[in-house]
C-alpha cells in the first residue's frame, strides 16, 4: 500500500514539474553546501589525526603564550640555559631550540619575505625534521661548520611560484644582503608557508644576526619512551616557570603537547566550519519552508481530487500519507542532487587547493556522511509536509469536491 | 419488493447551512427507505437539496438533524475512518464530472478505491482488468481522462465505483454532462447492471427521461418529498 502511494506522489510531483524543480533547487542547495563543508572538515580532520599519528605523540613544544605564527614573536625568546634546564628535566628525552626569523631573500633581482628556521646539526636535528615532517628531496642536509650554507623548502625549486626562475642546487642567493649557497631543497609538506622556508645552521645564524644569539624563539622536546606526555609538559612548565621567575599565570610562555597542540589547531578549524555548516542549516530551513508552501499550494490545487479520494474511501490518514510521502519525494530528490553537487565541488575545492600548494586540504566522503545528508533531506521535506498533509486530510469531503 | 431488506433509510432528516446569520434548510425532514436491489431515482429541480441528500447517504455529510441508516448502522454515530470504511466498501459514487483522477490511467483510477482498501495487488490488477472488459473499454487501460471522451470517462468512473464491489451505487447526475446518445450508453450500463447483477442504485437527476430507467421515482422541492404533481409547479 505504501508503494502506491509513492508511484503516486512521483506521478504528482512529476506532474508539475516546474514548482518541483524550484522546491527541489532550494533544498539542493542547502545540502550541497553542508555536504562539501562537511567533507572539507572531516577531510582537515583525518589530516590532523594524520599528522598527529606521523609526528608522533612524545613531543613537546614550548612557545610565546601570545597569538601567532610560533616563532614570529621577537619579544619572547628562550635561552639556551633555559634549554639546558628543560633537558635536565625527567621525562625529557631530548630538546632542541629553534632560531626563527622573517627574512628577505634575493634571488635574480627579485625579493621575497619568508621564514628562517635554524637547524641543529647535531642528534637533535631528527627532532626538528620530525616535527616539521620534512625529509631531504635534494642534495645534502646541513652540517656543522655549515655556515653560509642554506636548505630550501620544496616551492624554491618551482617555476613562477616564489621566484620566476627556479633556484637549483649551488645557486647563490642573497639573505638579509648575504650571499649564501643552496646546498639541498626538503621534499614537499604541502602548504605555501611550510615549503617556503629557508633552513641555516644555528651558527650561521648567530654568525649573520648576532642579536639573535642565544634568543630561541621555539623549542621541541621528546619525552621519555613509557612517560606521559601530558604529565611531563605540565610538570616541565611549572618548572621552567620557577627557573624564570614568573608567577604562575603570568608566565610568558606555554609547554604542551603536540598532540594538544594539533588538537586545538584542530577545534579551530571545526568551529569555523561548525559555523558555516550552521550558516547552511539556515539556508535549509528557509527551504523548508519552501517545500511547505509548495505543499500548501498543491493541497490548494488538488481540494477536488481531496474530495474525490475521500469519496472513494480514502481515510484521512491515507490523505496524510499522500501528501507526506510527496514533500519527501521533493526532500529526497534534492537531497541526492545535493550530495551529488556538494561531491563535485568539494572535489573541485580539493583540486583548487592542492594546485594553490594547500594539499592537505582535501575533503573525506564518508558513507555516513552521504546517508546521513539524504536522511536528513528526506526527514526535512516530511516535517515540512505535516501541516500541509492535515489540512488537506481534515478537509470536509463535500465541500472539496466541489471545490472549482 | 416490499419484503426486500432495507438497506438505507434516511429518518425525518434535516440539513442547515448557516450563511453569515441567515440559515438555509438544505433539507426538511426528509424520510425515505430505499431497498436492497432497488433502482431509485430522486428527481427535482437544481437548489431541490437532491445533492444534498445524496451526499449524506453517501457518509460524505452527516445530517444536521435526523438519522440515516445504513444497513441499519447510523452514520451520524460514526468516526471519520469509519465513514470513511463505509465509502470505500459499501458505496460506489458517480458523478456528473466523472471526477476521475486526472494524473493518473484509466486502470489507475480503477484500482485507487482497491488501493484504500488494501486489496494484494495481484487481486487489484486482475479486478481493473474485469471491470475494464465490463465497461468495453478494455483497451483504453493505459490512457488519461484528459485522453477519453466525456462517455468512456464516465464509464471508467462507474468501474471505479464498482470497484470494491458496493451495496449500493450513488449516481449524481450520471448524464447530466453528457450528450443524449452518449448518455444512453451509460444508462443502459446502469440498467443492466441493476438487471443483471441485481445492484443497488440512487440516481439524482433532472431529467424525467434519465430517471424512468429507475424502478421508482421520488420527487423533491425546497428540501421536502413531494407529490409527482406538485414537483415541477
Amino acid at each position: 500500500m505504501k508503494l502506491d502511494y509513492l508511484k503516486y506522489a512521483i506521478n504528482n510531483v512529476t506532474h508539475r514539474k516546474m514548482r518541483s524543480w524550484l522546491t527541489v533547487i532550494s533544498i539542493l542547495i542547502g545540502i550541497m553546501s553542508i555536504f562539501a563543508l562537511i567533507s572539507f572538515g572531516q577531510g582537515l580532520s583525518n589530516y590532523v589525526t594524520t599528522i598527529a599519528a606521523e609526528t608522533g605523540v612524545d613531543k613537546l613544544i614550548v612557545q610565546t603564550k601570545s597569538a601567532g605564527i610560533p616563532g614570529a614573536d621577537e619579544s619572547f625568546v628562550i635561552t639556551k640555559d633555559e634549554v639546558d634546564f628543560l633537558r635536565k628535566i625527567n621525562g625529557i628525552k631530548e630538546v632542541v631550540g629553534m632560531y626563527m626569523k622573517v627574512v628577505e631573500v634575493e634571488h635574480d633581482d627579485e625579493l621575497k619575505y619568508v621564514f628562517m628556521i635554524s637547524l641543529n646539526t647535531g642528534k637533535e636535528r631528527a627532532l626538528i625534521e620530525e616535527m616539521l615532517t620534512v625529509e631531504l628531496d635534494k642534495g645534502r642536509a646541513l652540517k656543522t661548520g655549515d655556515r653560509s650554507k642554506v636548505v630550501l623548502g620544496y616551492n624554491y625549486q618551482l617555476e613562477n611560484n616564489l621566484f620566476e626562475r627556479p633556484i637549483t642546487l649551488r645557486d647563490k642567493i642573497l639573505i638579509d644582503g648575504n650571499k649564501v649557497e643552496v646546498i639541498g631543497f626538503y621534499e614537499k609538506i604541502g602548504n605555501p608557508q611550510d615549503d617556503s622556508n629557508i633552513y641555516m645552521t644555528e651558527e650561521g645564524v648567530e654568525y649573520f644576526y648576532p642579536e639573535k644569539m642565544n634568543k630561541y624563539g621555539y623549542v621541541i622536546a621528546r619525552t621519555e619512551l613509557g612517560s606521559d606526555p601530558a604529565e611531563v609538559a605540565e610538570k616541565a612548565e611549572e618548572k621552567l616557570r620557577k627557573f624564570k621567575d614568573q608567577k604562575k599565570g603570568e608566565e610568558d610562555f606555554y609547554i604542551m603537547t603536540f598532540e594538544q597542540a594539533i588538537e586545538m589547531f584542530g577545534s579551530i578549524l571545526s568551529v569555523i566550519n561548525g559555523v558555516l555548516v550552521l550558516i547552511a542549516l539556515v539556508s535549509l530551513l528557509v527551504a523548508g519552508v519552501n517545500i511547505t508552501n509548495t505543499m500548501y499550494t498543491a493541497v490548494l490545487e488538488r481540494t477536488k481530487e481531496i474530495g474525490i479520494m475521500k469519496a472513494i474511501g480514502a481515510k484521512n490518514s491515507d490523505i496524510v500519507m499522500i501528501f507526506l510521502f510527496e514533500s519527501a519525494v521533493v526532500g529526497l530528490v534534492g537531497g541526492i542532487l545535493g550530495v551529488l553537487l556538494g561531491y563535485l565541488i568539494a572535489k573541485g575545492g580539493g583540486i583548487i587547493a592542492a594546485n594553490a600548494g594547500y594539499s592537505f586540504l582535501q575533503p573525506a566522503f564518508a558513507p555516513s556522511l552521504i546517508i546521513g545528508c539524504l536522511l536528513f533531506s528526506t526527514l526535512m521535506g516530511i516535517i515540512a509536509g505535516v501541516m500541509p498533509a492535515r489540512q488537506a486530510s481534515k478537509m470536509n469531503p463535500t465541500d472539496a469536491l466541489h471545490y472549482e | 419488493m416490499t419484503n426486500k431488506e432495507t438497506i438505507i433509510e434516511l429518518k425525518d432528516v434535516w440539513k442547515t447551512y448557516k450563511m453569515g446569520a441567515v440559515e438555509v434548510h438544505a433539507l426538511r425532514g426528509i424520510s425515505l427507505k430505499v431497498k436492497r436491489g432497488e433502482f431509485l431515482a430522486i428527481m427535482g429541480p437544481s437548489g431541490s437539496g437532491k445533492s444534498t441528500a445524496m451526499n449524506m447517504v453517501g457518509c460524505l455529510d452527516v445530517p444536521s438533524k435526523g438519522n440515516i441508516y445504513l444497513l441499519d448502522k447510523d452514520i451520524a454515530k460514526m468516526s471519520e475512518s469509519e465513514l470513511a470504511k463505509v465509502r470505500g466498501k459499501k458505496i460506489g459514487f458517480i458523478f456528473q464530472t466523472f471526477n476521475l483522477i486526472n494524473t493518473l490511467t484509466a486502470r489507475e483510477n480503477i484500482t485507487l478505491p482497491m488501493v484504500f482498501q488494501d486489496y494484494p495487488k495481484e487481486e487489484r490488477r486482475k479486478r481493473a482488468e474485469d471491470l475494464l472488459k465490463m465497461v468495453e473499454l478494455d483497451n483504453r487501460m493505459g490512457h488519461k481522462p484528459s485522453e477519453l471522451s466525456g462517455g468512456q470517462q464516465q464509464r471508467i468512473a462507474i468501474a471505479r465505483a464498482l470497484a470494491n464491489e458496493p451495496e449500493v451505487i450513488l449516481a449524481d447526475e450520471p448524464t447530466g454532462n453528457l450528450d443524449s446518445s452518449t448518455g444512453e450508453r451509460v444508462m443502459d450500463f446502469l440498467t443492466k447492471l441493476h438487471k443483471e447483477k441485481g445492484t443497488t442504485i440512487v440516481m439524482v437527476t433532472h431529467d424525467l427521461k434519465t430517471a424512468r430507467h429507475a424502478d421508482r421515482i421520488e420527487f423533491l422541492k425546497d428540501g421536502q418529498i413531494v407529490p409527482e404533481k406538485e414537483a415541477f409547479t
